[in-house]
């Protein structure tokens, strides 16, 4: 029972030789669609990766009400090492911020000293680095942290990056996940009707198995191993030629100005595609049958 | 031979149409196990749709007919293979593979049965020699001649030492030296209990059997036998005015 199993498995795979040519010509179309398919999921996964992974660089500019206490001051920016993805800080006294003013603006610093000095509000400005989790919330968790000093008036932050993030998200989520699920399926359409229309050329040969006694089986499982397999090895060389493409692509993202590092489909993505297309071949095999 | 203990092959008021083409019409015989018989009429009888008929290549609408032990009335998709196996054909226009050899082509039934390979190559050669086809075993079909690739066609159908054997018109491609050398080894099959029904027009063909009952249909209709018994229904004759409707089948 298993070797005559085995046999018709082999049988599956033994019959594609029979017609070089239009297997051929079936591996070459279930290859490019799987291919374009691949392509277009290495793509996204790594502008996903830009735009998500690295929760990036965050600079805080806090400022304090002017004539808070020096000492309660130097206690607070003692604290803000502390601060999860603490980075580097720069702080400045009323009359450090001038200073710096004043080298900035060159021999007018004086006139407006006069003018501002008492005005200036001590400042401290904060780098740091968001953990791989959202970002966002990351963001939200460290203003609240610094709107809870004594003392803290105001504070800026560059929100770009929060919101392109969030913006991705709510991009990928509508609009790109069902998309890419259409891709998928229509790349398994076009494979099946591929292997299909292959399988229509071995009518004959089904139809004098029937006759001569062949039950269902017997009939149905090389053919169902021949559309799996060539949905498998059209997946298969499909993902050699990403890996092609990905080195080509991987060079010009490491060039300036991009400096990005262009990843490879993860493997749980190359299993589905390579799933996907075998799935798709197998059962446009049993389709075909039924007509 | 002309008692029939337990038929073989039994049709009763089976009518079979083709949208409004009534092919067959109240067709009632049967054919004891071990009988050999020729249906044969002109073309357009409706010799081949009962031939399709009984190997459950078109359903059975009209009637009943029951073949090697299987009911065709309703017989379900699963069963089929189960009925040709004791059922071989030989069609008309052949149905070999072209593509692949001839020794290929003859195996074909014996693997679908799961026969060791061994036993395959032997039963394949013998019959091929039977045929004179051993010399050309390993040529592609397509190479053949007519002749040739329907010896095949018969070499597939007799290598399973079928229960029934149907023929459709076996010799049709054949000189008349090779058609009467074929009748021969039908009727080696039939001594060793193969039943035949055989579909032809050619008289040599059926005076190389002398023992076999005929029955001949005429546009769908048995119009002739060569023997009498309860199982058996001879239309008279078609009426002027018209052809007539067929009898609505299996109900008395
Ligand atoms: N598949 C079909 N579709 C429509 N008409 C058919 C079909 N097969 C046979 N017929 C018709 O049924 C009649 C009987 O055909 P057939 O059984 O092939 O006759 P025979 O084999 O005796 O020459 C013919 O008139 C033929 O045209
Ligand atoms: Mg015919």
């Amino acid at each position: 029972m298993i070797a005559r199993m085995a046999r018709l498995l082999l049988r599956g795979v033994a019959d594609l030789g029979r017609n070089p040519l239009a297997q051929a010509l079936t591996l070459c179309a279930v290859t490019l669609t799987a291919f374009l398919a691949g392509l277009f999921l290495l793509l996204l996964v790594n502008l996903n990766q830009a735009l998500l992974s690295a929760g990036g660089d965050f600079v805080f500019q806090v400022y304090w009400a002017p004539g808070t206490p020096e000492d309660a001051l130097r206690d607070q920016w003692a604290r803000l090492d502390a601060l999860p993805g603490f980075q580097a800080k720069t702080t400045y006294t009323p009359a450090q911020a001038l200073d710096e003013l004043g080298l900035a603006l060159g021999g007018e610093a004086k006139a407006i000293g006069g003018l501002t000095g008492g005005a200036l509000p001590p400042t401290a400005v904060v780098s740091l680095r968001a953990p791989e989790a959202d970002p966002a919330v990351f963001v939200q968790q460290t203003l609240s942290a610094l709107q809870g000093l004594p003392g803290v008036a105001d504070i800026h932050y560059s929100a770009l990056q929060v919101d392109l993030a969030r913006s991705w998200q709510r991009f990928a989520r509508t609009v790109l996940w069902p998309l890419i699920g259409l891709l998928g399926f229509t790349a398994a359409l076009v494979v099946g009707n591929t292997v299909r229309l292959s399988l229509a050329g071995r009518r004959d040969e089904v139809d004098i198995l029937r006759l001569v006694g062949a039950g269902r089986w017997y009939i149905q499982l090389p053919l169902l191993v021949g559309g799996a397999v060539q949905g498998l090895a059209g997946g298969a060389l499909a993902l050699g030629l990403l890996a092609l493409a990905h080195l080509a692509l991987a060079d010009l993202a490491a060039t300036p100005p991009l400096n990005m590092t262009f990843a490879f489909l993860p493997l749980g993505h190359c299993l589905a595609l390579a799933g996907g297309m075998a799935l798709a071949g197998a059962l446009a095999s049993l389709v075909a049958l039924r007509e | 031979m002309d008692t029939t203990p337990e038929p073989m092959v039994r049709v009763q008021h089976v009518s079979h149409n083709f949208g409004a083409h009534w092919a067959l019409r109240n067709v009632t015989f049967s054919l004891g196990k071990g009988g050999f018989l020729f249906l044969c009429g002109p073309s357009g009888a409706g010799k081949t749709t009962l031939l399709r008929l009984l190997h459950g290549a078109l359903p059975l609408g009209r009637g009943a007919a029951e073949v090697a032990g299987f009911q065709l009335k309703g017989l379900s998709g699963a069963r089929v293979p189960l009925l040709r196996r004791q059922v071989s054909v030989v069609f008309q226009d052949f149905r070999i593979l072209p593509g692949r050899s001839v020794a290929d082509n003859v195996a074909l039934p014996l693997e679908v049965r799961a026969v060791p390979r061994a036993t395959v190559r032997k039963r394949v050669n013998a019959v091929l020699r039977s045929l004179g086809l051993d010399d050309k075993a390993l040529c592609p079909c397509s190479w053949l001649s007519g002749g040739e690739q329907q010896r095949v066609a018969i070499a597939r159908a007799i290598v399973v030492n079928p229960q029934l054997l149907l023929a459709d018109e076996p010799t049709g491609n054949l000189d008349r030296a090779l058609a009467l050398h074929l009748m021969e080894i039908f009727k080696q099959f039939n001594t060793f209990g193969t039943t035949i029904i055989l579909a032809t027009h050619n008289r040599d063909v059926m005076a190389a059997v002398p023992g076999a009952r005929h029955l001949e249909l005429t546009d769908g209709r048995v119009t002739a036998a060569s023997w009498r018994d309860a199982d058996l229904e001879v239309a008279p004759a078609e009426p002027e005015d018209g052809p007539a409707r067929p009898k609505p089948g299996g109900r008395r």
